[in-house]
């Protein structure tokens, strides 16, 4: 069955803009840099506390300096290893990693078992920092699937901002159980 | 063009009113019409309860009754889904019944046109809540539903536009269910009466003089709900401001050649 | 722990234990504040699907994609699930087929048991309430914790979930304080979600790094690739399954779509239609067990096939539980998600639940208006509506509606039949109607004039006002 979902031509300027959109609606943070200026930019983010609304509010934790880093991407310093317990990265504090592709309409963002390193740290981090060249940005899901296999590897996931919950009244919480931040640094590339 | 006009049970036992009226916009237009004797009723009441076997017999004798005309033209947005949706099933007559019944605004505005309405020279200086019935809007395309996203369409709101001095009251939800619901409204009394009453005071939140519908079945349940709370929201079916019937509550009208 | 005078939330049963749809909404909108709020509340979440739904252009079209790989899916069901055995197989997870509720619960329990797991931590599946698994676990020594927010919320309350999607939609933010303060500790009278949510953050994420087995359920099941999808948005999916040695994915055997880019339209209509939003946070895909780890998927039929074999109903097997025909459904937001007895409430809930057991749930496919604004926003277009009018049929013939209702409508169908005897039943009854007193009058008229003023009775009816007027004198 062929899906027909034809895709529009659309600019790369305008889907850019799209994707920043849709992860902003997502709650995720947009900054853009250069690969150059990844270490800094990232060493910046940890100095500044992570999260400062929804459950970050309450916890501590998520406001001092990140000093357990995993980082995945090269150039971008770590301060721990994969390790090969996943429980070792229960008091991590951030994640380094680089995506494969984002989403413009959803601000989704596909990262496999590889580019985490541990699948653990997506969930166990407090604030997560995923690197998106603009050029990896695709219109839709049609596009997405049709660009990456998802059957790959063990685990892949499409993330969209930080973890959160509606459970209480309807009242939008950011940091359930996952990431209580997302920054999204967007690669002039 | 054989044009047959049906005044469901309840309309032609409960608000001949609303019958009177829609026959003299259609005589006004210049379509001759007949009202058959025979049937009476559908057999919806008794089929949306469960009971179609009950309603076959009343189906049939509706099938029987109007086999032989171009138009069906039903005073009920309900019914007419009833009647297309089940009558497929009783062979010939039914099928042919079932494609050519229509509801009476869609009639005006798909067989006669808006423009011939207009000519009608109705009048009204009321603020109107339009309330289409829940099986017209999603049954015959009377108007887009809220769900879809299709482009906004409204044939109610078409025709009654024509009205020189009638305005749309603005809803919250625009298409929220009255409550009625047939049995429904008996079986579920307590969700039903308090789903009519949502609906007034969404139709009174939008500053609305008069409830204007295309369904007499929920206008019944609206004006019992609201007559028992100590309301007094006048309420017409299309065809009675299309008349001029609606100056006065045309739902009190003894049904008496005025 | 409740309002004072607040009913406990069990649905009502009648005589015969069979659920009484009606009565456990009368006394739902008994509480007429509670009702207006729980109503917005819903509303409010079937706007945020109208506005997440504007925003994609070829949504209607999505629809009937969706509908159409579904379709084509449960037409050769076997097939389908065959190949997914075959490659997930192939890909080191262990698939298992339980026929019912009770075999799947004790192939969880086998599971866990082999491993000698005693603590579970629980992501959101309805079908795992479907099977009663947590009562059967708790009483087999497993420690059973439910980790998304609401479905934690209704647990510690010994409650079940009130809807598929939002499982503590019925409670207010004091009552989940009140809940929290009591078993959680936290000050008495707080009642800000963020303060709550980071409690719970808290309380859980201890029994996350704890547990010795996850169990998820499965949003989508990858017949081509082998792999599963689950969806949510608090990443309880992912930290439960990133943990524990031990994942096991309960899934009904109706949740699988044909390959992976199928996905591209059902993810695309998930999280739109259930929260509005354009995506959940983590839509995690699962190909293959973490290394050290071990994945279960439990195939279960319980009552699917027989829903598959029924004519007018398999179409319900293309619902992929988003739950916009409940938020929409103007029943459900003012009857409350325990009228209706069943795991799942709502116009889905009343076309699948009476598949079980028609002669409990026979109340359920009559909660409804028939409006139909349940099968026009379901992104997989199953015509609910149609089948609530069929269930009807079903339960009458069967005999599941009381013998005076069936005499009544049955009487009423012959006079419908014949306008002359209408004429002279509605002639009675307006004789009487003039002479009684308009109180008494109500009283007579029963459940309608319980509600409702009484019509007017006109002099004349339609048929008699034409005969005078249109064809002169007979
Ligand atoms: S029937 Fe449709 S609208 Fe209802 S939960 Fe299932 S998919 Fe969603």
């Amino acid at each position: 069955m062929p899906l027909g979902f034809a895709q529009r031509i659309v600019s790369r300027d305008d889907l850019v803009a799209r994707f920043i959109d849709s992860a902003a609606g997502a709650a995720a943070r947009v900054v853009h840099g250069t690969r150059a200026e990844l270490a800094t930019l990232v060493a910046g983010f940890s100095g500044d506390g992570l999260a400062s609304d929804g459950v970050a509010r309450f916890d501590r934790e998520a406001q001092r300096v990140a000093s357990r880093c995993l980082s995945m991407v090269p150039g971008v310093p770590g301060t721990v290893a994969v390790p090969d317990d996943p429980h070792a990265l229960a008091d991590l504090d951030l994640l380094v990693c680089e995506g494969v592709l984002g989403v413009a309409e959803n601000g989704g963002i596909w990262l496999p078992a590889s580019r985490l390193g541990e699948r653990s740290a997506l969930v166990l981090a407090r604030h997560v920092v995923v690197v998106l060249a603009r050029s990896s940005i695709v219109a839709d899901l049609h596009a997405a699937y049709a660009a990456v296999d998802v059957s790959a590897e063990s685990f892949g996931v499409f993330l969209a901002g930080p973890s959160k919950t509606a459970d209480i009244e309807q009242s939008l919480v950011i940091g359930a159980h996952g990431a209580m931040g997302v920054t999204v640094v967007l690669l002039d590339e | 063009m054989r044009v047959a006009l049906f005044a469901p049970c309840f309309v032609d036992h409960l608000v001949p009113s609303a019958a009177i009226a829609a026959l003299r916009v259609l005589e006004r237009l210049g379509i001759v019409v007949d009202v058959p004797d025979g049937a009476a009723c559908c057999g919806q009441p008794v089929a949306n309860a469960g009971f179609a076997s009950a309603g076959a017999a009343a189906l049939e004798r509706f099938a029987d009754t109007f086999a032989s005309y171009d138009h069906v033209v039903v005073l009920s947005g309900s019914c007419a889904v009833h009647v297309r949706g089940h009558a497929t099933g009783i062979g010939d007559a039914g099928i042919r019944v079932a494609q050519r019944t229509t509801e009476f605004c869609a009639f005006l505005h798909d067989v006669v046109g808006v423009e011939r309405v207009r000519m009608l020279g109705a009048t009204l200086r009321a603020r109107v809540a339009l309330h289409i019935g829940c099986h017209a809007l999603r049954g015959l395309d009377l108007a887009r539903p809220s769900e879809l996203q299709l482009r906004p369409s409204n044939k109610v709101r078409a025709v009654l536009a024509t009205v020189e001095g009638l305005s749309f009251a603005a809803l919250a939800r625009p298409d929220e269910c009255c409550g009625f619901g047939g049995s429904f409204s008996i079986g579920e009394g307590a969700v039903s009466a308090r789903m009519g009453r949502d609906r007034l005071a969404d139709v009174q939140a939008g500053g609305a003089t008069a409830l204007v519908t295309t369904d007499l079945s929920c206008a019944i349940h609206l004006r019992g709900v609201d007559r028992a709370a100590g309301g007094a929201l006048p309420m017409w079916h299309v065809a009675e401001v299309l008349a001029g019937m609606a100056a006065c509550d045309a739902l009190d009208a003894s049904g008496g050649e005025r | 722990m409740r309002d004072r005078g607040e009913p406990r939330p069990l649905p009502v049963l009648d005589a015969t234990g069979a659920v009484d749809h009606a009565a456990g909404a009368e006394r739902f909108v008994a509480n007429e504040a509670r009702t207006t709020w729980h109503d917005a509340s819903l509303w409010f979440v079937r706007e945020k699907r109208d506005r997440a739904a504007s925003t994609v252009e070829d949504w209607e079209a999505l629809r009937d994609a969706a509908s159409a790989i579904k379709t084509h899916t449960l037409s050769r069901l076997d097939e389908y699930l065959a190949q997914f055995e075959q490659r997930a197989t192939a890909r080191g997870i262990t698939v298992h087929w339980a026929r019912d509720a009770a075999e799947h619960n004790e192939i969880v329990l086998g599971i866990l048991s082999a491993r000698g797991a005693r603590r579970l931590v629980k992501s959101k599946s309805m079908l795992t309430e479907e099977c009663g698994l947590n009562d059967y676990l708790i009483g087999r020594g497993i420690d059973v914790v439910d980790t998304d927010l609401g479905e934690r919320i209704v647990q510690l309350r010994n409650e079940p979930p009130s809807h598929i999607v939002m499982p503590a939609i019925h409670l207010k933010k004091e009552e989940i304080g009140e809940t929290f303060h009591e078993h959680l500790g936290t000050p008495a009278g707080d009642d800000d979600p963020d303060a709550l949510t980071a409690a719970a953050r808290v309380h859980l994420r201890a029994r996350f790094l704890a547990a010795d087995a996850a169990l998820t359920g499965v949003n989508f099941a990858i017949a081509e690739t082998g792999g599963i999808v689950v969806c949510t948005n608090e990443g309880n999916a992912d930290l439960g399954t990133a943990l524990a040695p031990v994942h096991i994915a309960s899934m009904g055997i109706e949740k699988l779509v044909p390959r992976a880019a199928d996905l591209g339209v059902f993810l695309r209509l998930l999280a739109r239609s259930a929260t509005g939003q354009a995506s959940t946070v983590y839509a995690s895909h699962m190909h293959a067990a973490r290394p050290g780890q071990a994945l279960h998927v439990v195939l279960v039929d319980n009552g699917r096939s027989a829903q598959l074999g029924r004519a007018d109903f398999w179409g319900s097997l293309k619902c992929i539980r988003c739950a916009a025909c409940i938020n929409t459904c103007p029943v459900y937001r003012r009857s409350g998600g325990y009228s209706y007895g069943s795991t799942v409430p709502g116009p889905i809930g009343s076309v699948l639940t009476p598949g079980f057991d028609l002669q409990k749930y026979a109340s359920l496919p009559f909660a409804s208006t028939l409006c139909g604004s349940c099968a026009a926003v379901c992104p997989v277009r199953v015509d609910l509506d149609v089948q609530l009018y069929k269930w009807r049929q079903l339960a009458v013939d069967a005999g599941y509606v009381s013998p005076v209702k069936g005499w009544l409508m049955r009487r009423l169908g012959a006079v419908l039949a014949d306008p002359a005897l209408l004429q002279l039943t509605v002639g009675i009854a307006g004789a009487i109607l003039r002479v009684v007193p308009r109180p008494l009058a109500r009283r007579l008229a029963g459940a309608w004039g319980r509600w409702r003023e009484l019509p007017e009775m006109p002099a004349q009816s339609f048929r008699a006002w034409y005969r005078a007027n249109r064809r002169g004198p007979d």
